[in-house]
């Protein structure tokens, strides 16, 4: 998701107008989806809202930019029609290595700050770590889930496995390699370890437990990832920095009234918005460690 | 209205006809709606619940059929999706998705809080055994469980908590509903029975009000008759009496005019003798004005007839009495004979009565009476002694006592002679009948056999029959029929009809002499030849010195009282006597008498 300072539009503020003039300026945001639609009305309030507490700094309407792709986004940037993008942490320092755009902020969602992901199969199955899991098959969420897929994937690559994508869950996968299938759904993933249609599955951390339910005792934890920052907010580094502030200012504080606190509720859930603890570098340090192992999962 | 039971007062509200057959229509009509509507209702709340129940369990199963590849790939977030799109139907209380172990795989939330919980032990084995739907209820909500099997294996199911609460607001709806059909209809039904009550009680309170009216003396206008049927007959019936009424009933003041007219005393009592009302001839005779009466006690007005205490001890069982000779005290102590019919009135059955006493004076009749006495004594002393010594001294010259008569003086004293004892027979017949009248004939009964007094009385007139060449023949027999009078005057009788006869019957003529029994009662029958009696005469036989204005008949007949005595002797026997007659053929004269065993 980005957020753009286009041109202005309109005609000029009259001076014989009684009420404040409306800015000429627009704040777009970019966002990637493959469902336009649905990302538009989820994205469109939260424009509007920004725009509307921006007039100080000229901005007077908000803007959504939809795209099917991160390297779409990355040529929006570039051709400056995005000013703001919000997404998790792969995809975000994905386009800050490729845009000029920067991690200004981290989101708060569903109260949680960071992903974390856990690897597990079912205790009784004789798979006692990562590595035994040559040769079989594992599930992973959906494709652009940084706590269902890009994580767990950077993470067991890292750990010297080969992972190779396979449709069929029953699939012969050979000794040297791991195969794995798109479960789409956390749920999906946990039911197929538990019914062996998979003899692995990685899910967000934060509902490996609830997901397990009482039968948590069937199952074994192989591995868990790092944390890694929940969201980032990165923004057009051509952007009028005055401009920036008064967005950084206003991300800020939006939990802080009900007005903003409604519209971040409405916003995906966003809890809230704040500085990295350890400054952009060092939080997203990991992630850029582990982006090179989904690389190639993240788009052409 | 209101009425008092047992000291207390209780209102009572007493319905007419219209209100009883309103009531009774209505409370069929209701009755039948009520039973009707809970019949319907019944049926319809068994026809809502099943159509809810095959909701439910068409629902679970098209859910179940869908789920099948879901639930074979263990899809949990496809089913989630139909899950949740299931929750969303209408009815459905919570729906679950469960694996071939029983266990929840999802209930269409994201979080999904049963996940992995176990479905029901009940639910589970039939899961295991069966394909067939589950369907278990609870309160206002049913389950219904499909499981889902795919080459013999279970797959699992689906179950639905689907809520039958609507139906208790569609079955209140539809009671609401068929309730207000049925007031409606109800009204309805009230109101037809109402207007058709109207229609039947409308000349019934058309006859009620003509019959009060006519209560109080008035004669109502014709009723209108509408229809054919019973009610309309009552109308007819009613016009048909009130115009008889109208024909026959008298006015009160015409009424009132003839009591004030009539010559005979009317006095009104209560049930104790109280006078309540008198007619002017009563004032006149009693000397008494008619304030002065009313109040009075009757007893004060009549004074007890003979043998009684009182006027009313006179009276029969039935409160009436007729004939009664008694007399009426009049002011100043004066006693006025009269004879006094009494007639009570009931006022209802077994009430209070009220006595009609009518009382004529017979003053003037006693006065006759005895005037009839005075003479028939100076007859009998005056006319029939003399007579007698006329006869004995006509006899004597006749007899040649006084010297042998010449012929001429022969024939004057043999006139004399006939002409005497024709008027001893006057004299006898004149006292005879005056002692019928009085009732002072003596008569001494016996038993006897009928045909001896007949053959005697033949015997009796046979020398008179010779004398007019007249035959007297006995034809038929009643043999050992018995009669209880008095022999002397039975044969008095039968020799007068027979003498009767003779004188009516030309020279060489038959007087035929028929007995008979019939019916108990013994006939004798004498018959002449003679020239019959006229038609304008016939109604004067038995009358007292009837002799007929036929100059035959005048030279013919008697004394003119023969026939009079006979007929009051036999009545007074306890017989009859009549007779028929043709004019050119003859008569024929019937003396009855009952016979005695």
């Amino acid at each position: 998701m980005a957020v753009g300072c286009g041109q202005p539009s309109g005609p000029p503020p009259s001076a014989v107008a009684t009420a404040p003039p409306v800015p000429a300026g627009v704040l777009t945001i970019g966002s990637v989806s493959l469902n336009p639609t649905q990302e538009y009305e989820v994205v469109r309030p939260f424009a509007d809202f920004l725009a509307a507490n921006l007039h100080d700094v000229g901005i007077g309407r908000g803007r959504v930019e939809i795209v099917g792709s991160l390297n779409q986004i990355v040529e929006e940037f570039r051709e400056g029609r995005v000013d703001l993008f919000i997404d998790s942490p792969f995809p975000a320092v994905f386009v800050w290595q490729h845009a000029d755009v920067e991690p200004i902020l981290r989101r708060w969602k569903r109260g949680s700050d960071v992903y974390r992901s856990v690897v597990f199969t079912r205790a009784d199955n004789g798979v006692e770590s990562v590595d035994d899991l040559a040769g079989k098959i594992i599930a992973f969420g959906e494709p652009f889930s940084t706590s269902g897929f890009l994580m767990p994937k950077a993470a067991l690559v890292s750990a010297g496995l080969r992972l190779v994508n396979y449709e069929d869950p029953a699939a012969s996968i050979p000794r040297d390699r791991v195969g794995y299938v798109f479960s789409n759904d956390a749920e999906n993933t946990m039911f197929w370890v538990l019914k062996q249609k998979v003899v692995a599955g990685a899910v967000n951390a934060d509902y490996y437990e609830a997901l397990a339910g009482d039968r948590i005792s069937e199952l074994r934890i192989l591995h868990t990832t790092e944390a890694v920052p929940r969201n980032v907010v990165c923004v057009r580094n051509s952007l009028d920095p005055m401009v920036v502030q008064a967005i950084e200012d206003l991300l800020l504080e939006m939990h802080l009234s009900d007005e903003g606190g409604a519209s971040l509720e409405a916003f995906e859930e966003t809890t809230k918005f704040e500085r990295f603890p350890g400054g952009a570098e060092q939080d997203l340090a990991l992630v850029m460690t582990l982006l090179p192992h989904v690389q190639e999962d993240l788009g052409p | 209205m209101s009425r008092r039971i047992s000291g207390r007062e209780v209102a009572t509200v007493r319905l007419g006809l219209k209100g009883r057959f309103v009531a009774f229509v209505s409370a069929i009509i209701i009755a039948f709606g009520v039973v009707l509507t809970a019949l319907s209702v019944r049926a319809q709340n068994e026809r809502l619940r099943h159509e809810l129940e095959d909701r439910g369990k068409l629902l679970t199963t098209v859910i179940a059929a869908n789920a099948a590849d879901a639930l074979a790939m263990i899809e949990v977030r496809e089913l989630r999706k139909m899950i949740s799109e299931a929750r969303d139907q209408e009815n459905v209380l919570d729906a679950v998705a469960f694996d071939e172990d029983g266990r929840v795989l999802t209930d269409g939330t994201l979080v999904n809080p049963r996940r992995h919980l176990l479905i029901s032990e009940a639910a589970l084995r039939h899961v295991s055994g069966s394909e067939a739907l589950l369907v278990e209820f609870d309160g206002d909500a049913m389950t219904v469980t499909k499981p889902v099997h795919l080459g013999g294996r279970v797959l699992g199911g689906v179950r639905l908590r689907y809520s039958l609460a609507s139906l208790a607001e569609d079955q209140a709806s539809l009671a609401r509903r068929t309730a207000t059909v049925g007031v409606i209809f109800a009204l309805m039904g009230v109101l037809a029975a109402a207007l058709l009550t109207e229609a039947v009680t409308r000349p019934l309170n058309e006859v009620i009000r003509a019959t009060r009216a006519l209560s109080k003396g008035e004669l109502p206008p014709r009723l209108p008759v509408r229809t054919a049927d019973e009610v309309g007959e009552l109308a007819e019936a009613f016009n048909e009496m009130t115009r008889k009424l109208r024909d026959t009933t008298v006015s009160r003041d015409y009424l009132d005019r003839v009591l004030e007219t009539m010559g005979e005393c009317l006095v009104v009592t209560g049930p104790d003798g109280t006078i309540t009302r008198v007619n002017p001839a009563v004032c006149s005779l009693s000397g008494v004005g008619e304030d002065e009466l009313l109040g009075q006690n009757c007893r004060d007005l009549f004074r007890a007839p003979q043998g009684h205490v009182s006027l009313l001890d006179a009276l029969g069982p039935d409160g009436s009495a007729h004939g009664l000779e008694t007399e009426l005290l009049a002011r100043g102590g004066e006693a006025v004979p009269v004879m006094i019919s009494v007639g009570a009135m009931e006022e209802s059955a077994g009430r209070t009565r009220s006595y009609v006493v009518v009382a004529a004076d017979i003053g003037e009749r006693l006065r006759n009476e005895q005037q009839k006495d005075e003479f028939v004594t100076m007859v009998h002393h005056e006319v029939r002694a003399p007579l007698t010594a006329v006869r004995g001294a006509i006899g004597l010259l006749a007899g040649g006592v006084a010297g042998e008569l010449g012929e001429r003086g022969q024939e004057l004293v043999e006139i004399a002679l006939r002409n005497s004892e024709r008027m001893g027979r006057l004299v006898n017949d004149i006292l005879a009948s005056r002692k019928l009248d009085s009732g002072r004939m003596e008569f001494h009964f016996e038993k006897l056999e009928m045909m001896p007094l007949v053959e005697q009385a033949i015997d009796s007139t046979v020398a008179y029959a010779t004398k007019h060449q007249v035959r007297l023949e006995l034809s038929e027999r009643v043999p050992g029929a018995m009669v209880r009078v008095d022999p002397d005057r039975m044969i008095q009788v039968l020799t007068n009809v027979l003498s009767n006869a003779v004188r009516f019957s030309a020279a060489d003529d038959v007087v035929i002499v028929n007995a008979s029994r019939r019916d108990q009662i013994l006939r004798v029958a004498v018959s002449d030849a003679g020239p019959g009696i006229s038609e304008d005469f016939r109604e004067h036989v038995f009358e007292a010195f009837a002799r007929g204005e036929h100059e035959d008949w005048r030279h013919r007949s008697g004394t003119g009282l023969g026939m009079s005595i006979s007929k009051g002797i036999i009545e007074e026997l306890g017989g009859a006597m009549s007779f028929e007659t043709e004019l050119g053929v003859g008569t024929t004269f019937l003396v009855d008498i009952p016979e005695t065993a």
